[in-house]
């Protein structure tokens, strides 16, 4: 691969030309940046945008995306799919139980393989999930070379956060033996951050960010802290079992009974029937998110007896009730995983196929305060589509390191460089002639070093006190008018479900009025400004080095001079953690 | 109410910051890239500003 970036380039052409890849085990996603410097998601020949992450093999001939899922029924045993978090693992540490339905991974040599006959010959090969992934690739790498109109040399390509270096040493392996050059490896939750904040100009707002990636087969959440428009991760959950393939399973079984009844046999018990259900099932949950109602129609499902039936979105989401409890949960975990509460988070991204589902992203908008932004397609009109996000994110950040050498990314990003320390508290003012307690946050807790933020005060008279503090955020709990109950607890919510009777009693549970407040907690500063006219605005700015030195600034806006002052370093902890 | 010294009649230094805890900045988007770039050339916020 060395070899290949010393190249000379070419006179006129351009050296790299990268892409965005969002690959998925479920779907994959290729985007990149239209001439006129818009994000654009590339549909393959067949005009998906979203290309399943299958291949399949008929007589030495090969199949990718829709197509080869389509072969999931008829030739399964020859047909490749999830393979995605094979790569680079051990074969005793994966879940092959999505595999089920397709080729089985196997061990050789301490290698994961799939059995395919993927030659002319009736000879079964034993290809490996390298080779596989590389296919799956090349198959990307020229969809979008084809659309774009020249080829694609380079990608960022979306990974979750938990991928380890073996995972990614081994694509990176992999897109090297068909010459695609990863220029770097982007952790989705970041990827669909970076997607949503392009849009805005002034994307640099510190706000405390979840961003939820309901998948196919797994779903990953992070939170993030947004500071001055750069990101760190502060806790990530997971749920391996948990994502649009449950969803599916809930359909399967729903219309599955149904035939039953009427036929005597169920579908699930034949391979093919059941394989016509799943590919069906799906399409009916997609259907149900864009409509109130679906059908769902399979011809020759078992015993040659062709099946249709109808389901309208509310009875989806009362057979769907736990599992869309699973989703809200994992995000409740991940708050807590970060330490943080419910009002501590400014905005929530849903990302991945399954948040395209209104009922998740309406579950999840009633656990947060109003003012917590929802970004999906059900609560917000402007919303980007979930499903598309990692490759945005992806192909933006590959415009931008694209003109980069190898070098110079690998020195960016380099422990040295984003390995930092971050304030602990936040740091705020407070001024005279207000509340005691009355603090207003300048620089958020979680703000890499070394941060500058200012904020003009207005409204100022006369002799005042500026004083900068350190801040702690508090949330307050107080009771409403109602008397509490004694069995008034959070696990009486999912009771009242089961048992309509008991509805009344916990309609009646005190409402608790949670909201966030500011303590001033270590003053670090002073300022005193002397009989200042009416009206006056006061601008301060507060400089926080990466050694925790402090410098302070503060003019009388209009007024001529200003005061200035420093505080020393403290001494550094090495006690971090992302 | 009196001033560190008199040559900063108007300001006092109260305390000293909590230490801080490191953690990781993703390296992805054009903040960050501005970011590193400071960082490997040593420069600071207003000398950047200048460039």
């Amino acid at each position: 691969m060395s070899d290949e970036s010393n190249e000379v380039p070419a006179t006129g052409s351009p050296e790299h030309y990268a892409i965005g890849i969002a690959f998925g085990n479920s779907y994959s996603s290729i985007a990149h940046i239209s001439g006129e410097g818009k994000v654009e998601v590339i549909a393959n020949e067949e005009g998906d945008r979203q290309i399943p992450s299958v291949l399949s093999y008929i007589e030495g001939e090969e199949y990718h995306g829709t197509q080869a899922k389509a072969q999931l029924v008829r030739n399964s045993k020859n047909t490749v799919a999830y393979f995605r978090d094979f790569i680079g693992k051990d074969y005793k540490s994966i879940d092959p139980t999505p595999c089920h339905a397709s080729a089985h991974p196997i061990e050789v040599d301490g290698q994961i393989c799939f059995s395919i006959r993927d030659t002319d010959s009736e000879t079964e090969n034993k290809v490996s999930v390298q080779e596989i992934t590389a296919r799956h690739l090349r198959r990307l790498k020229n969809s979008a070379s084809d659309f774009v109109g020249k080829p694609v040399t380079a990608a960022v390509v979306a990974i979750p956060t938990d991928t380890s270096d073996e995972q990614k040493a081994a694509l990176t392996k992999a897109a090297a033996s068909i010459e695609l050059e990863i220029l770097q490896f982007m952790p989705e939750p970041i990827a669909a951050l970076l997607a949503y904040d392009s849009r805005v100009p002034d994307s640099g707002a510190d706000k405390n960010v979840l961003v939820a990636d309901f998948g196919g087969h797994r779903s990953d959440v992070a939170v993030i802290a947004s500071r001055g428009g750069m990101y760190s991760i502060l806790a990530t959950a997971h749920d391996y079992e948990l994502g649009g393939a449950q969803l599916d399973q809930i359909l399967i079984d729903h219309f599955a009974k149904e035939f039953e009844k009427k036929n005597k046999t169920d579908p699930r018990k034949n391979e093919r029937s059941l394989a016509k259900l799943r590919l069906e099932a799906e399409a009916v949950k997609k259907a149900l998110s864009q409509s109130t109602s679906a059908t769902f129609s399979v011809e020759s499902l078992a015993d040659g007896v062709d099946f249709r039936s109808t389901i309208n979105r509310s009875r989806y989401e009362i057979l769907a009730l736990k599992t869309f409890g699973r989703f809200t949960r994992l995000v409740e975990e991940v708050i807590k995983k970060a330490d943080l509460d419910v009002l501590d988070i400014d905005e929530i991204i849903l990302s991945g196929g399954a948040s395209h589902t209104p009922k998740i992203a309406k579950n999840i908008e009633a656990i947060f305060p109003e003012s917590t932004r929802v970004l999906a397609p059900a609560t917000v009109t402007t919303a980007l589509s979930p499903s598309e996000l990692s490759a945005r994110g992806a192909a933006l950040q590959a415009s931008l390191i694209q003109e980069f050498d190898k070098e110079d990314i690998d020195q960016s990003t380099h422990e040295m460089v984003t390995v930092t320390p971050h304030l602990t508290a936040a740091v705020g003012y407070q001024v005279s002639d207000q509340p005691a307690d009355s603090f207003k946050v300048l620089i958020p807790a979680e703000t890499a070093l070394p941060a500058r933020r200012s904020k003009v005060i207005d409204g100022l008279e006369g002799d005042v006190l500026i004083r900068i503090c350190e801040g702690e955020r508090e949330i307050k709990v107080t009771q409403s008018e109602t008397m509490p109950k004694t069995n008034g607890t959070k696990d009486g919510d999912e009771d009242a479900e089961d048992d309509d009777d008991s509805d009344v009693d916990e309609d009646d549970e005190p409402e608790e009025i949670r909201e966030k407040i500011w303590k001033p907690k270590q003053a670090l500063a002073e300022f005193v400004f002397k009989g200042l006219p009416k009206k006056s605005k006061v601008e301060i700015m507060v400089n926080v080095d990466a050694d925790s030195s402090v410098s302070f600034t503060a003019r009388h806006v209009g007024g001529k001079g200003g005061v200035r002052g420093e505080i020393k370093a403290a001494e550094v902890a090495q006690n971090g953690s992302a | 109410w009196k001033g560190d010294s008199d040559a900063t009649p108007n300001f006092r230094a109260l305390g000293k910051l909590s230490p801080p805890v490191m953690r990781k900045i993703e390296p992805f988007g054009a903040q960050f890239l501005a970011y590193a770039r400071r960082k490997r050339h040593g420069r600071t916020f207003s000398e950047d500003d200048r460039i």
